[in-house]
């Protein structure tokens, strides 16, 4: 009997192999870590990422929003965002609105057919 | 051949151009070539200060440069070298009383290693680079010599 043997019909898995494979590389890991420079200054710009010598932005002056990353979606969709943005006004009274008017045309649609 | 204790650890150069003419650079370059190819003695071009043993600067050090190369002095772990390449770094050179020029390195960053000329010939930056090297490894002695006393003081109290 094979403990934790998984059989996917393209390959197999095995729990002891793969927690023998865990314990090994991580012990890999921390023999190369311990290796690592140890005389750097804590709390320096030793710590600090290098970007060509340029101090590093405020991660909000970093950030890239989602409009710049589906800049080419909207822009190809502006049709369709430009109304849809103009409803979503963020009163909840207008939301309210829409949905009793929304549910009053399918009660007529629904009570005339 | 067996080398000596000095190569038991490869040396990782980092380059830093402050404004310099491109004259040293391209001497830094030619290190690399098959003529010179220092790579053989495990002296190698990095890309991040972080993982550099010697600082290789080269420039009179202009204003936009200098906030630079003082960052990068200090992200470079210790224990480091700071090697000046060429005239303009160690002096000025023809740059010396120019109004956009704050240099030279020394008078921002300390120095160990000075290789002058315009442009500098890459055996003489080799050179350069072993002095560094010497000076290393004599930190890295005095320094293991250090951990030993303390760790012995520490066994016998």
């Amino acid at each position: 009997m094979n403990i934790g043997l998984l059989e996917t019909g393209s390959g197999n898995w095995n729990a002891i192999i793969w927690l023998i494979m865990f314990i090994i590389i991580g012990i890999s890991a921390i023999w190369i870590r311990s290796h690592g420079e140890d005389q750097y200054k804590k709390n320096t710009d030793q710590t600090k990422p290098f970007l060509s010598g340029n101090r590093e932005i405020s991660k909000e002056d970093s950030h890239v929003g989602a409009s710049h990353i589906y800049w080419g979606f909207t822009e190809a969709l502006k049709r369709y965002y430009k109304p849809m943005v103009a409803l979503h006004t963020g009163n909840i009274n207008d939301y309210s609105g829409w949905i009793i008017l929304v549910m009053a045309i399918i009660f007529i649609i629904v009570g005339v057919s | 051949m067996k080398l000596n204790k000095n190569f038991d650890r490869s040396l990782w150069v980092f380059h830093l151009n402050t404004g310099s003419c491109n004259g040293c650079d391209i001497e830094i370059v030619a290190l690399l070539t098959p003529r010179y190819d220092v790579e053989r003695f495990g002296i190698k071009l990095v890309g991040s200060p972080k993982h550099a043993d010697v600082l290789l600067v080269t420039g009179p050090v202009n204003r936009k440069m200098l906030p630079r190369l003082k960052l990068i002095y200090d992200q470079t772990p210790d224990p480091k070298a700071v090697i000046v390449v060429g005239t303009c770094g160690s002096s000025g050179g023809v740059f010396y009383d120019s109004y956009n020029i704050v240099g030279p390195v020394d008078k921002h960053i300390p120095v160990d290693v000075y290789v002058p000329g315009c442009p500098i010939r890459p055996e003489a930056i080799i050179n350069g680079v072993l002095k560094a090297w010497l000076k290393l490894e004599r930190i890295r002695n005095e320094s293991n010599k250090a951990k030993v006393i303390e760790t012995a003081k520490e066994a016998s109290s």
